[in-house]
């Protein structure tokens, strides 16, 4: 770690620390609902920002983490721990499963299939409301007990996802960073050229695919535990799109930029409600506004600007 | 006139120019009484959240025209959830710890009433939701009470309808929402009734086209059909293949968006709900005389609902004094309750206590309710 790096990061730490003591309650929740987030658009990420593949289906892996969450605890009065394990298995087979097939396919054709894979699961979460609740979802989830101490308020909670959010990109960035990762960009830049060097494409995508599920199924699981209850409305194709929508904003190929996309898909649409019934308006116009004038997300532009006012700097010295 | 509708009615008139502020000041002083409130004013729900906001803003004028509380005004702040259980829940720390408020009225959808609930029970403040009980973890709140029936009244009302009218079988169509809710009721208490459900078909929530479960409804040849949805299509596909029994609609139905895109399909069908419009009960005469005025329509069942969650808090704050705490105030809100919509009793096991005799049972003619004489009794 450079000196530089160091000076960036400690103050960053200090605030990331002392923020929710400071903010207001619904601040805190909604930076609880950041971290969440962060840990469902990461695996999306991966997925867009390093294969190049459009997953529409995060909302099933998320949901999935939720329901075992809630089936193991309020159902099963299971601990808490015994939701996490469940959902990530669970969901972890069922992305290998289904992500062998489909992951044959490329581009549009792809994206389609991740969308229809999350409108069947919409769907069956609708209809098995023997496990799920149906519209009348369950209800009462405990809140997270470590060690004795209750994580019943957003300022308690907001440090136990943020570490998980941490973990899951300390994660995310081996995975780039090893082997991997560089086969991961040969297959992204040219596919053709990475089947020639004898990558396994097929083995790589599902890999990333798994651990995409992995995240959205952690994040499900402390949405579950978070917001004490859980119904199909939470698990519809929209939130799969919102989910989408944190790497495109944010920047696909950035690690923060997860971050920021995050802040960006909670924050916004609840500033923006503050003016009224068209704040939905308002939140598509945003959107588009991101996405057509800065096609690199929001970081990426970013260090666009900063690249700019580098080279004025350079250019008047 | 007597003095106070007098002044309900100059209230309603400085609302439409927008002038309220003169009677609020006319009427009461000093720091306003905070109550939160959420409803879906976008998205799925907007059908049910518009009207609630339009009567919870009315009820806000009339509670401040005739006093406010102990002659502070009463403010409701409104926020919408986008029909977003996970919205709704930050809506609700944002109006509890943030805006600060005695009490939460709302949200519209049974998902983030459950969702909220979790906020305002765990902190013990009163909440009255415009829903009927959901989950079983609800009965457990006791502070959380809803100003609309329980699935099961609903569906004890369409069964008292049909046997009213010898009907013992009977084909329902109902979505996979709100229907299916309503159906996972009604099966059981069908058989206490003597009802034979002939045909149950299930459609998908905003279908634009049911004709084959109602198609599939007719070949059963039932004396009567229900729908239970929140929708104009399956009526206007039980009109198109000349279903010719009777039509009784589950509340889901009643707003006027639905009825007027129904088209003539709305003919005849029997709604047991709360709120005729076009022909009051004595009590309810004021506040749809208030509404007319102010909104320039007429109101039903869900306006209804949210006038009377604003006046039972309201009432409560009287009683209990308007820094009463949320404990105090809950004890205060449990007594029983007279409300345009119903009759309501907090303490009852379903946080509601609405009893089958405030169903009134009415029918569309020419796209305007009448009431129909039959009533249940309790």
């Amino acid at each position: 770690m450079t000196l530089r790096t160091f000076l960036w990061l400690v103050p960053c730490l200090i605030v990331w620390a002392v923020l929710p003591f400071v903010v207001p309650r619904y601040m805190a929740d909604l930076l609880v609902f950041t971290g969440i987030y962060t840990v469902a658009g990461l695996g999306i990420g991966l997925l867009l920002g390093h294969c190049g593949i459009v997953n529409l289906a995060q909302a099933t892996f998320y949901g999935l983490g939720a329901y075992a969450s809630a089936y193991c605890t309020v159902m099963m009065g299971l601990p808490s721990i015994a939701g996490f394990l469940v959902g990530a298995a669970i969901s972890m087979a069922l992305a290998y499963i289904i992500g062998r097939p489909i992951l044959r396919l490329t581009g549009y054709f792809l994206a389609l299939g991740t969308l229809a894979l999350s409108a069947i699961a919409s769907a069956l979460f609708f209809e098995w409301d023997w496990l799920t609740g149906g519209t009348l979802g369950i209800g009462g989830i405990p809140k997270l007990n470590l060690f004795g101490f209750l994580l019943d308020r957003p300022s308690r909670y907001y440090f136990f996802v943020w570490l998980v959010a941490f973990a899951c990109m300390a994660v995310a960035r081996n995975l780039v960073d090893s082997r991997s990762g560089l086969m991961l960009r040969a297959m992204r830049d040219s596919s053709t050229a990475a089947a020639a060097l004898s990558i396994d494409l097929q083995a790589l995508r599902t890999k990333v695919f798994v651990v995409c599920a992995l995240f959205g199924s952690l994040a499900g699981s402390l949405f579950a535990h978070h917001a004490s209850f859980v119904s199909t409305q939470s698990f519809t194709v929209d939130r799969s799109i919102s989910f989408l929508l944190i790497p495109v904003i944010g920047g696909a190929t950035s690690i923060p930029g997860i971050v920021v996309g995050a802040l960006f898909v909670t924050f916004l649409p609840e500033l923006l409600s503050k003016l009224g019934d068209i704040h939905q308006i308002l939140f598509g116009l945003a959107l588009v506004a991101v996405v057509v004038l800065m096609p690199e997300g929001l970081v990426g532009a970013f260090a666009k600007l900063r690249t700019r006012l580098a080279k004025r700097g350079s250019g008047h010295g | 006139m007597s003095l106070s509708s007098l002044i309900s009615k100059l209230a309603g008139a400085t609302a439409l120019v927008g002038l309220s502020a003169i009677a609020v000041q006319a009427q009461t002083s000093g720091e306003p009484v905070k109550i939160g409130a959420i409803v879906s004013a976008t998205g799925a729900g907007a059908g049910l959240g518009v009207p609630e906001r339009n009567g919870l803003l009315l009820a806000e004028k009339d509670i401040n025209a005739k006093g406010g509380i102990k002659g502070r005004p009463i403010k409701i702040i409104v926020e919408d959830d986008a029909s977003n259980p996970d919205t709704a829940l930050s809506k609700a720390n944002d109006l509890i710890f943030g805006q600060k408020v005695q009490a939460l009225l709302g949200p519209s959808l049974t998902a983030s009433t459950v969702a909220v609930g979790g906020v305002t029970h765990a902190n013990k403040i009163p909440q009255i939701a415009f829903t009927g009980i959901g989950p079983a973890v609800e009965r457990e709140r006791k502070c959380v009470a809803h100003v609309l029936p329980p699935q099961r009244l609903n569906a004890t009302a369409l069964l008292e309808y049909a046997k009213s009218i010898k009907a013992a079988k009977v084909g329902v169509l109902h979505d996979a929402g709100y229907g299916n809710v309503v159906m996972a009721e009604l099966k059981p208490l069908a058989d206490k009734y003597g009802v034979k459900l002939v045909a149950v078909e299930k459609f998908e929530i905003g279908a634009t086209d049911t004709t084959t479960q109602a198609a599939k409804v007719k070949a059963s040849q039932p004396d009567a059909v229900f729908i239970i949805a929140t929708s104009a299509t399956p009526f206007r596909n039980v009109k198109q293949i000349q279903i010719t029994q009777p039509v009784i609609a589950a509340i889901g139905s009643s707003s006027y968006e639905y009825v007027n895109a129904m088209g003539p399909a709305a003919d005849n069908i029997v709604i047991p709900e709360f709120v005729v419009g076009e022909d009051p009960l004595p009590h309810q005469k004021d506040f749809v005389e208030l509404y007319k005025k102010t909104y320039n329509s007429t109101p039903k069942n869900y306006e209804a609902a949210a006038w009377d969650a604003a006046h039972i808090i309201a009432a409560a704050l009287n009683k209990a004094g308007a820094d009463a705490t949320g404990e105090k105030l809950c004890e205060a809100m449990k007594a029983p309750y007279t409300g345009v919509l119903a009759n309501y009793n907090f303490s009852a096991d379903d946080m509601t206590g609405i009893p089958i005799s405030s169903f009134i049972f009415s029918k569309l003619v020419g796209g305007k309710y009448t009431r129909t004489p039959f009533r249940v009794a309790q």
